[in-house]
């Protein structure tokens, strides 16, 4: 018999805990792991050296401490209402974000009006309808006079009677602006939400109710402080959405005369001569300060829910039959679905076959001529396109790839290093990314690298922006292979580059295709870090629409807006195509993954 | 004789999100030898697959050193570390962790190609993989997708994978947990068959202590990152080194007692209570015993260790009567085959043996020197299984 006996342990058991050894025991990098580690700290340095730039900037200026960035900025006369715009803005339109969010995840979760396609479509509103080309689509519906959306109104009330001259809604107002924020912020409230009821765990509900407590009652007392975590969460994501937000706030904005911090610092940055950088980095450091308060507070809440009671455990939930109300809430949905999405493209196109903007359409004479001056005899447009498209597919490789390599590592190896690898590579996802493309401009664009209006700074200046979305794909593709499959051929004698080209490629393709459509609409339809990187030199889509937009015909806004519209729904379409059959791919082996993990 | 692993010292400690540190694993020794079937048990977060996985080189140790075959893996004191796929291991995996993106063959076929020693002919790899298939007994299935097949054929292949390379240490990490209860019995059986059959060592990892009792040569019972005892399951169940064996392995009675040398045995709220086993150092003691260690009569026999008591609760369980006894500030479990002799409410003699009275230290002291009674013969493994269901 080995029975082993250990002496008392001689440290005291409470004493104080010594700090965490990072490595204990070197093993000696493989090759694979080098690589990776070189890929991550690049990424980690083209996002965390800009925003030590902006830091910097605050208080050095010319070789010198002073405060002169930070006095300018308090100084300046209109300070308190852009900040109190960007306030009333970004929490009035969370607020309705949340609401609007929380009704959608509980039809959709809760009741039989349920619909497949909401699940589909909503979280990819902002990829199919980028928000440059979306608030463009809003000003060719509401606008006061000849918004088409507003002439059918007008129209229909004049059958009964009603004849209006203008309206009934103006979208250049401060509802039109939180309307068109609501939208895009109903993603990030809807899928938080809709995640915790799907894996809340319903035997919380049914104790309440066998408790004797009515289904309002559980609703308030069980259900909805449970939730509150992530109702709270996605409350904090579409505050940091709206902070950020620059396309909606210049083109429905601006003509409002509602100011809000970001346009104020693109114009510093990009439409004044010379650039006032102090003023941009005093601004920078007030959105910084916001977005740090709000992941603050997200902190507190989620650790005072420390004790929650979502399961993560999915299970089958009691479905709320409507009855006679089914089919008006389906009919609700549907119109929000369609009025979100469909109507702006809807007014975009409209605009762009008729050839100018006006409310009677000619719908015999709709042509591609708009398209055709625009894509082919304008060749700043051209250009522009041309840049973005290979700006996208460029930039949209690199990240996935450096991501992937990185997730990897992150997930194989579960040491402190990889924690801090990862914590770092999805912080643009908690700082605003005006502030880290407004660092990348003061870093780069000058002495002594002089990168500024180039493709380069362009493109770094989008994997750093862009950087925790393609980690956060490629986690979920490394996550769906698992840790098991990669083990399993290491202790079959496989070294780190076989398994990788053997066991992870495979799995992991279709998910990082779907990852790279992903990154190269999100860059395709940039306009933050356009805006601040690119020059006159060197346009892309984005600015380019924005340019447009400040000075030339509708016409030709609606058909580059449309044509925006229609690469990324292109690539939409064929990620939506290639998860479905993936989807097939993965029930197959479905059985394995679920009851391995049961 | 080489052993198959040797581990030594061996420790490894977790920071928890909150800064304290846990001992997954303290100061393990285990030596196995070729061809032993090897039970981790233990309940769950006793670190009996973080020690698993130290072995396959998955994790890494702190201190201490493991060597398999007697080559060095891991060894702290000069800085070693072999990584998982330099250690000639094969593993199973709990979720089997089959490649769903190659077929049943190429799965199995896996390992023969990561070789690097001799290089194998690719017809000899497909030979040698529906060989190893066919060992399982699942041949006809090599052209599959392993999510094609049932909870039983993936773990089947599963199975095959780890026998291809004819590793001489073959890992299980609960590899049996996720099939349902007949079809788990089946295959544990084979499983035990075709490592009599094929001789390779096997380390594996269960909280089930039938599984443990059926499959092991010997068990190594950890808890709290700590290997209690490693010990055939007789001597586990019969001979626990520590009293937390004890509890965990079976079914006990407890009470608690203090050394009375006037009486040479112990004074309980039961009254006195004598055991063979040795002493132990401090004053108060844990004292144990197995439910089929005592006899209810109903008059009253002679020798150490009897107790009037009152029957208070009957429960029929088929292989035996379970009868729950009540004397003084005491109380008792009893298994007997004899079903039907008492009534709650009677009145009965209750008698265990000074040889089945196991003695570990009390209250929260050390388990120093807790030998339990060396001359009690181990019993047969037929009471074991009964017992331990």
């Amino acid at each position: 018999m080995t029975a082993t006996q250990t002496p008392p342990p001689t440290r005291p058991p409470r004493g104080p805990v010594p700090k965490p050894r990072l490595s204990r025991m070197p093993r000696k990098p493989s090759s694979f792991d080098t690589l990776t580690l070189v890929l991550a700290f690049t990424l980690i340095a083209i996002v965390c050296l800009p925003l030590l730039q902006v830091v910097i900037g605050m208080v050095w200026k010319d070789g010198e401490f002073t405060f002169e960035a930070i006095e300018r900025t308090l100084a300046l006369p209109d300070l308190w209402t852009l900040i109190w715009n960007t306030l009333v803005l970004v929490i009035a339109s969370s607020v309705c974000a949340v609401v609007i969010g929380f009704l959608l995840a509980w039809v959709n979760q809760r009741t039989d009006a349920r619909w497949g396609l909401l699940n589909d479509i909503l979280p990819y509103l902002p990829f199919l309808l980028p928000p440059v080309a979306g608030a463009v689509g809003w000003i060719m519906l509401l606008s006061p006079t000849s918004g088409l959306l507003n002439v059918w109104i007008r129209d229909a009330l004049s059958l009964f009677g009603v004849d209006l001259a203008t309206g009934p809604f103006d979208i250049h107002t401060w509802y039109g602006l939180i309307l068109v924020y609501t939208v895009y912020a109903v993603p990030y409230t809807y899928l938080n939400i809709s995640a915790a009821l799907e894996s809340f765990d319903s035997s919380l509900e049914e104790a309440s109710r066998l408790s004797g407590a009515g289904y309002l009652r559980t609703l308030r007392r069980v259900t909805l402080p449970a939730l509150a975590p992530s109702v709270g969460a996605g409350f904090l994501l579409s505050t940091w959405f709206g902070f950020g937000m620059f396309s909606i706030a210049a083109i429905i904005g601006t003509p409002a005369q509602i100011d809000v911090i970001a346009v104020r610092i693109v114009n510093l940055l990009t439409f004044s001569y010379p650039p006032d950088e102090d003023l941009a980095i005093g601004l920078s450091a007030i959105v910084m300060v916001f977005v740090g308060l709000s992941y603050y507070i997200q902190f507190r809440i989620l650790r005072s829910a420390r004790f929650g009671s979502i399961s993560g455990k999915s299970t089958q939930h009691n479905i709320i039959r409507l009855g006679p109300w089914r089919p008006v809430v389906r009919g609700l949905v549907l119109i929000y679905v369609l009025g979100s999405t469909v109507l702006p493209m809807i007014g975009l196109f409209l605009v762009a076959l008729n050839g100018y903007w006006t409310p009677n359409i000619d719908w015999g004479g709709l042509s591609l001529d708009a398209f055709r001056s625009t894509l082919i005899h304008d060749p700043s447009a051209r250009e522009a396109l041309f840049n973005s498209l290979g700006l996208g597919i460029v930039g949209g490789f690199i990240g996935i790839l450096a991501a992937s390599f990185v997730s990897l590592y992150v997930q194989r190896r579960r040491t402190a290093l990889g924690a801090g690898i990862d914590a770092a590579i999805k912080m643009p996802a908690s700082i605003s990314n005006m502030v880290i493309a407004v660092g990348i401009l003061l870093l780069l664009g000058g002495d002594p690298f002089n990168l500024g209006g180039t493709w380069l700074i362009l493109l770094i200046g989008y994997l750093a922006l862009y950087l925790p979305q393609a980690s956060i794909a490629s986690d979920a593709a490394v996550a769906v292979v698992g840790k098991d499959l990669g083990e399993a051929s290491t202790v079959s004698g496989a070294r780190d580059w076989k398994t990788f080209l053997r066991i992870y490629a495979p799995l992991m393709l279709p998910g990082l295709i779907g990852a790279w459509a992903l990154l190269f609409i999100r860059i395709v339809g940039d306009l933050t870090a356009s805006a601040i990187l690119s020059g006159t030199e060197n346009v892309v889509l984005g600015f380019r629409i924005l340019e447009v937009f400040n000075g030339g015909s509708y016409a030709e806004l609606a058909a580059l807006s449309s044509t925006l519209v229609l690469i990324t729904g292109t690539v939409l379409l064929f990620v939506i195509i290639l998860s479905k059959r993936f989807g097939v791919a993965k029930t197959q082996s479905a059985p394995r993954t679920r009851k391995a993990r049961r | 004789m080489q052993h198959a692993v040797q581990i030594e010292g061996l420790t490894k400690e977790f920071t928890r999100r909150d800064g304290t540190r846990i001992r997954a694993i303290d100061d393990a020794a285990i030596t196995i030898d070729p061809g032993e079937f090897i039970v981790l048990l233990g309940p769950s977060g006793c670190g009996k697959t973080t020690l698993l996985r130290t072995i396959a080189g998955l994790e890494n140790p702190d201190s201490g050193r493991i060597s398999i075959d007697g080559r060095d893996v891991f060894a702290s004191h000069n800085r070693t570390l072999v990584p998982p796929e330099q250690r000639d291991l094969s593993m199973m995996f709990q979720s089997y962790a089959l490649w769903p993106h190659m077929t049943v063959r190429n799965n199995v076929r896996y390992p023969l190609e990561t070789r690097r020693r001799p290089r194998i002919a690719r017809k000899e790899m497909d030979r040698r993989a529906l060989e190893a298939l066919e060992t399982v007994g699942i041949g006809e299935l090599s052209g599959q997708y392993p999510g094609q097949l049932s909870g039983g054929q993936q773990q089947r292949t599963a199975l095959a994978r780890a026998l291809v390379n004819g590793s001489p240490v073959i890992l299980f990490d609960e590899p049996l947990s996720n099939v349902d209860a007949q079809v788990r019995e089946q295959l544990r059986a084979e499983l035990l068959a075709t490592q009599r059959r094929l001789g390779f060592t096997a380390i594996f990892v269960t909280h089930d202590q039938n599984e443990a009792m059926e499959l092991a040569t010997r068990i190594a019972v950890l808890d709290q990152g700590k290997v209690q005892q490693v010990g055939t399951p007789a001597e586990i169940y019969r001979n626990p080194a520590t009293a937390y064996v004890a509890t965990f392995i079976g079914t006990t009675n407890e009470i608690s007692g203090t050394w009375d040398p006037s009486q040479s045995g112990f004074s309980t709220d039961a009254g006195p209570i004598r055991s063979s086993s040795l002493t132990p150092e401090t004053a108060s003691a844990r004292i144990l015993w197995r439910p089929e260690d005592g006899k209810l009569e109903s008059s009253r026999p002679s020798g150490p260790n009897t107790f009037e008591v009152t029957v208070t609760k009957t429960l029929f369980l088929g292989l035996h009567t379970e009868y729950v006894v009540r004397w003084g500030k005491a109380s008792a479990r009893i298994w007997s085959s004899e079903h039907h002799r008492f009534c709650p409410g009677d009145q009965a003699w209750l008698s265990v043996s000074p040889e089945d009275v196991m003695v570990f230290p009390g209250d929260g002291a050390q388990p120093t020197e807790a030998e339990a009674a060396e001359d009690t013969p181990p019993q047969s493994s037929a009471v074991l299984s009964e017992a331990a269901g």
